[in-house]
């Protein structure tokens, strides 16, 4: 694919771990039914009914082509992920593959089925989600 | 050393004005890169507590407007202000209300 020169495998690790802390400061979550419409639980960072809800969004750039936008909420996080695509062919490449997961979105319970203007795959993930995913199914068995 | 914490003084945080903004922002990132390398550690050690969160979020701001070799610098001086100031000073530019 791309060959990768020397300063760009330096900034691989510092740029995934800068994810990493990050994601971590923005996953913490909490249960949080919509305050405009009873008994519904809305993703905030997708509905954005109210701005206290929301965190700031964060951008973390490895260079002018790969990016990832953070944006959390009280309830939900997304992230969007610019993936670095050098020539025309990786461009169509990338398009296929994303679209491809995209259709099944269903499947995989965190992906978006549209991406961000500018952005080229989208997570989204909310409390319920996560609590299954992290304690894997233990509130089943309290019950 | 002294630029950084001259430039880190006196956040533009309450102006609406956003060339104010963007001037401060551009300083601070001239006053990153000029560091050198090993100078990094040095100079996060010395800033305290609100200095790390302040460095954070010129970090942060930094990022969305990538240059060449500024991203490069900033993924360095990320990895050290967290040494420095943990996860919590991701936190607290996450919730701030009024942005650098």
């Amino acid at each position: 694919m791309s060959c990768l020169t020397l300063s760009q495998t330096a900034t691989l690790r510092p740029y995934l771990n800068a994810v990493r802390a990050t994601l971590q400061a923005a996953l913490c979550l909490e249960n949080f039914s919509s305050q405009v419409v009873e008994r519904h639980n809305k993703p905030e960072v997708e509905v954005r009914s109210s701005k206290e809800l929301l965190l700031q969004p964060v951008i973390i750039s490895r260079n002018e082509k790969e990016k990832v936008l953070i944006e959390g909420s009280i309830n939900s996080v997304r992230v969007s992920i610019a993936v670095k695509q050098a020539d025309e062919i990786e461009k169509i490449l990338c398009h296929k593959f994303m679209r491809f997961m995209m259709m099944r979105a269903e499947n995989f319970f965190i992906l978006r089925r549209k991406p961000v203007e500018g952005y080229d795959i989208n997570v989204q993930t909310q409390t319920g989600g996560l609590r299954h995913s992290l304690h894997g199914g233990d509130r089943q068995r309290d019950q | 050393l002294g630029a950084l914490h001259v430039v880190l003084k006196n956040p533009p945080i309450n102006t609406k004005n956003q060339n104010v903004k963007d001037r401060a922002e551009g300083l601070v990132l001239k006053v990153l890169t000029a560091f050198k390398s090993s100078d990094l550690e040095k100079g996060v050690q010395s800033l305290d507590r609100n200095g790390v969160d302040l460095l954070m979020k010129y970090i942060y701001k930094g990022f969305e407007r990538p240059s060449e070799n500024s991203s490069a610098v900033l993924l360095q001086w990320h990895e050290k202000a967290l040494a420095a100031g943990g996860v919590g000073s991701i936190v607290r530019v996450l919730t701030a209300r009024k942005t650098v």
